[in-house]
Order: structure tokens, then C-alpha cells, then sequence
């Protein structure tokens, strides 16, 4: 059987704690702690502002989680259609894969934001009011657009996340399946991608991490998440440090305990392979 | 055999990757109850063949007909006439992702829409009868070698297949376990399924083949009885792969 060797590039991702890896996984304890710690400290020591600025912050967080898990989904299936293009024999399906992964890889996430929400945003508000999705486009909430950009924006990264993933899996499997009468669409869902998911999973989770950072991004087309709440405090109070110190706080011990998550699933995925 | 139909009749078929000829010409008939053993040299397309039965493989030139439709059609169903093939191949393909029972239930009750209990009962008795019923509920990756390739027989027979396609099903397993695996496809042979069998298995080819196919660089060089195949043999190919395996 040939060896399959299987390199799946892991973009920016809050790092995964392992076990193994005891270097990271004291790094994760000692950051983890440390965020905490010094979140109380300076909230007992300092209410004002302090405690203010994170009292002000869980709308934001809510928003973050809200951009963030509408993107991810929206991503998630672009990148199962763009994986299946990019290896679909079908020449032209295979070319508008590529090229949308492309296109969406060299241009920047912010770029892509302003596309969405500015450019388009001038086009559409020329649309007559003729039917509903006019209407709607017309007068697209930002954190629409924002949802939008990010999820054709990272659906180009999990696309690739979704090719490697399924040709992870040995072309065995997709015979044995076929020779048992399954056809194409019914051997990718019910034999290659159950498995797929195992090497799919840990780049997806660090996808999550990275998509939540960029988040912050929507901040400018006045989306209210964390960062965006931040600066409103900020400009009120002209607490800039302050506000600053507890925002940049608030992401480090979020994507730290979501990369524990991400972790313990990853873990849990691999149970038909313990003797 | 002469009165029994053609369950598989292959034509003139080849087969070329680039300009190697992976099927050559190759004609033959197989019938319902025969038991067909193929074998030759490695590279030779004993797997090509047999792959080109369930369309794993397209063929070039030539046809394939199975249960009378031929399976290059246009309009022809494969994944329908792939359920009344079973493929058995030599790294068993087990699902690992599934516990065995599962592995036997899933295309009973995906594809022929089989209720979920009736299916596990089919498959228990399956699984009985290839010996391994202890292990209904583990993964593959629990299984020794021997252990896997019977469940894949089980899988494959799950669907109740016209046919079983042996692509060296005994050439991946340490030597102690071929024993178990051959014994289960001579139970099989004399339940009076058909069989395409590739294989070095000599022995079990002298036993159950009701004819030998010698293939050697994408040719069938000569077919006959075991008694032909082992007593006089004529091509000189076949002679000397004879000479070197046995
Ligand atoms: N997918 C493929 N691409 C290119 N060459 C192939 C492919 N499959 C088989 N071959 C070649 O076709 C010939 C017949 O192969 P095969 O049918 O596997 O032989 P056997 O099973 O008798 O060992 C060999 O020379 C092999 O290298
Ligand atoms: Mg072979």
C-alpha cells in the first residue's frame, strides 16, 4: 500500500495544547493563568476603569461569537464544495474551485470586507425596490456583509482544509465502497468524509481561532464585537491603555480556551483507532 | 456448466495505461455456479481484469456484459450492478470508522433499504458463518489480518451478490492466517457461489476451479481444467511460471 503522507497547512491558529507537546501545554496553563490573574488583579486593585471596561465588553463578546459562528458555518460549507471542486474530474467545476481560492488567497481579509460593505454595498443601493432580495441588499446590515466577506474569504482556506482532508483517505476505501454499489455522492458522505473529518477537524478548529482574531476586523464597518465595544469606551473615557490592555485580555483567554476545546474534540475523533 | 447462462461474458476487452497494454484481447465466459481461478506472473492484469468486471477499471475496447447488460452502456445502472458483484480485495478495505457489524449492515440498509434489524440478523449469520461473530461489535483496527479479509467476505456477501471477485484476497496476510481465509471461500465454493478468483494459492486453486485462467502481459495465454493446468500444460509461459511458484 502506498504511503500516504499528509501535510495540512495550519494557518494562524491560537496554538493547540498536547499532552505530548509539554513545552505548549505549560505555555497554554502558564498564559491561560496569567490572563486570568491578571484580569482580577487589575479589576480588584483598579475597578475604575478597569471592571468598568469589562463590564461594558460581553455585548461585544456576544457579537464576536455571533460573526464568528455564522462565518465558520458559512465557510464550512463553501469549503465542502470548494474541496469537492478542487478534486472533481469535471475540468470546469475543478477551474471555478481553483479560481475562487485563488482569487479570495490574494486579496486581503480587510480588502474583502470593503468590497463587500462599501463597493457592492454603492451598487446594490441602486437596485430598484422591485423584490424582497433588493430590498434586503439594499439595505444590508453590516454584520450581513460582515458574515459574508469572512465566510468566502475563510471558505477559500477550508476548501483547501476539506481537499487535503478527503485525500487523507486511502482510494481503497472509495473502492470498497463503490464495489458495494454506493455511487459517488454516497461514498464521500457516508465513508470518506466520516474519516475525512478526523484530519479535517484539528485545521477547522484553528480556522475557528484564527476566523474569531480576525473578527476584530468587522470592527470597522461598525459591527459592535469586542474590539468595537472597546473603542467606544475608549473614546468616551479616553482610557486608551486601559480599555486596550483589558480587550486584547478578553481575546487572549477566549481563543486560549477554545483551542482546549478544539483540542479535547480532536482527541475524541480518534476512538475507532484505540485497540 | 454447458447448460448453465452466462452470468459474466467479457469480449475482446483491452485495456491500455499510456502505451502499456494492461488487457489485451481478452475474451471469456463466466457461469452462474462456475468457479473461475485466475492467475499469472505479477503485472500480468489479473487485477485489471477482475476490476474491469465492476467497471473499477473502464475498459478501451471490447465489452463487458453482466447478467446480460453490458455495463458500459450509456443508460446501464453500475452501482445496481455492482450490488450483485462482491469485491474482496487484497487489503481488505475494511471501514474503519464502522464496528464490523456495521461494516456489513451499512450497504443493506443504505442501498437496498433492508430494516435496520433484519439487516444486523442477516449479518450476525454472516459473520457466524465466516467464524467471527465474537467480533461483531469491535473496530477493524482490533482484527488480526485474517480476521479482516473474512469480515470483507461478509461485507461483500451482505448484498446477497450473483458473484464474488477475489482480487488476491490471501496475498496480504501472514502465513498462519491464510488457512481460515481459504477455508471460508471453499465453503463458499461449495454452496455453489460464483467465484472469480486471483490468486497464488495453488492448492486452493487445484481444489475448487472448475477453470484455470494463465494470464501473462494483459493476454489469456491458456484456460482449462486444474487436471489440465497441472498435468500438461502447453504454453511455454505458463510453464515456467508453473515451474518457478509451485
Ligand atoms: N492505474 C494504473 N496506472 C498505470 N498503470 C497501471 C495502473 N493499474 C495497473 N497498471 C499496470 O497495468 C499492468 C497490469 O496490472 P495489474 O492488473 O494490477 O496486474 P496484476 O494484478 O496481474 O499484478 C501492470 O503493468 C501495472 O503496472
Ligand atoms: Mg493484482
Amino acid at each position: 500500500m502506498a504511503e500516504k503522507h499528509v501535510v495540512i497547512d495550519v494557518g494562524d491558529g491560537a496554538a493547540l495544547p498536547r499532552k505530548r507537546d509539554r513545552g505548549l501545554f505549560n505555555a497554554w496553563w502558564i498564559a491561560l493563568i496569567g490572563a486570568l490573574s491578571i484580569i482580577t488583579y487589575l479589576c480588584i486593585t483598579r475597578p475604575d476603569p478597569y471592571w468598568r471596561v469589562l463590564k461594558f465588553l460581553p455585548d461585544g463578546i456576544l457579537v464576536t461569537f455571533q460573526v464568528t459562528i455564522l462565518s465558520i458555518l458559512l465557510a464550512l460549507v463553501l469549503g465542502l464544495f470548494t474541496g469537492l471542486g478542487r478534486i472533481s474530474k469535471n475540468r470546469v467545476i475543478n477551474l471555478i474551485a481553483s479560481t475562487y481560492v485563488e482569487v479570495v488567497r490574494g486579496i486581503p481579509l480587510l480588502v474583502q470586507l470593503f468590497y463587500i460593505y462599501f463597493a457592492l454595498g454603492q451598487v446594490f443601493a441602486n437596485l430598484p425596490d422591485s423584490n424582497a432580495l433588493f430590498i434586503f441588499l439594499k439595505n444590508m446590515p453590516p454584520l450581513v456583509a460582515a458574515v459574508i466577506a469572512m465566510g468566502i474569504c475563510y471558505g477559500a482556506y477550508m476548501g483547501e482544509v476539506f481537499r487535503a482532508g478527503i485525500e487523507s483517505i486511502d482510494h481503497g476505501q472509495t473502492e470498497a465502497a463503490r464495489s458495494l454499489g454506493f455511487s459517488r455522492t454516497q461514498t464521500m458522505f457516508y465513508v470518506i468524509l466520516p474519516q475525512a473529518w478526523r484530519t479535517i477537524l484539528p485545521p477547522v478548529g484553528n480556522e475557528f481561532i484564527a476566523l474569531l482574531k480576525d473578527s476584530s476586523l468587522v470592527s470597522i464597518l461598525a459591527v459592535s464585537d469586542i474590539l468595537r465595544r472597546g473603542r467606544e469606551f475608549a473614546s468616551v473615557t479616553f482610557n486608551y491603555f486601559e480599555t486596550y490592555t483589558m480587550v486584547a485580555l478578553v481575546y487572549l483567554v477566549i481563543t486560549l480556551l477554545l483551542s482546549k476545546v478544539v483540542s479535547t474534540m480532536e482527541e475524541r475523533l480518534n476512538y475507532y483507532e484505540r485497540r | 456448466m454447458s447448460a448453465a447462462e452466462k452470468i459474466i461474458s467479457i469480449h475482446n476487452a483491452s485495456k491500455f495505461f499510456g502505451s502499456l497494454k494492461a488487457l489485451y484481447n481478452v475474451s471469456l465466459d463466466i457461469h452462474t455456479g462456475e468457479k473461475v481461478v485466475i492467475i499469472g506472473p505479477s503485472g500480468s492484469g489479473k487485477s485489471t481484469l477482475l476490476r474491469s468486471i465492476n467497471r473499477l477499471e473502464t475498459i478501451d475496447q471490447g465489452t463487458i456484459t453482466v447478467d446480460g447488460k453490458n455495463i458500459d452502456a450509456p443508460g446501464s445502472d453500475i452501482n445496481a450492478l455492482r450490488m450483485e458483484m462482491g469485491m474482496v480485495f487484497q487489503s481488505f478495505n475494511l471501514f474503519p470508522h464502522k464496528t464490523v457489524l456495521e461494516n456489513l449492515t451499512m450497504a443493506p440498509i443504505k442501498l437496498k433499504k433492508i430494516p435496520r434489524g433484519q439487516a444486523e440478523e442477516q449479518a450476525m449469520a454472516l459473520l457466524k458463518k465466516v467464524g467471527i461473530e465474537e467480533k461483531s461489535g469491535v473496530y477493524p483496527v482490533q482484527l488480526s489480518g485474517g480476521q479482516k479479509q473474512r469480515v470483507a467476505i461478509a461485507r461483500a456477501l451482505a448484498m446477497s451478490p450473483k458473484i464474488m471477485l477475489f482480487d488476491e484476497p490471501t496475498s496480504a496476510l501472514d502465513p498462519e492466517m491464510i488457512g481460515e481465509v481459504l477455508d471460508v471461500m471453499v465453503t463458499l465454493a461449495k454452496e455453489g457461489m460464483t467465484m472469480a478468483v486471483v490468486t497464488h494459492e495453488m492448492g486452493f486453486a487445484r481444489e475448487v476451479a472448475d477453470r484455470i485462467v494463465f494470464m501473462d502481459q494483459g493476454e489469456i495465454l491458456e484456460i482449462g481444467t486444474p487436471e489440465h493446468f497441472f498435468e500438461r500444460p502447453e504454453h511455454p509461459r505458463l510453464k515456467k511460471f508453473l515451474s518457478q511458484i509451485l
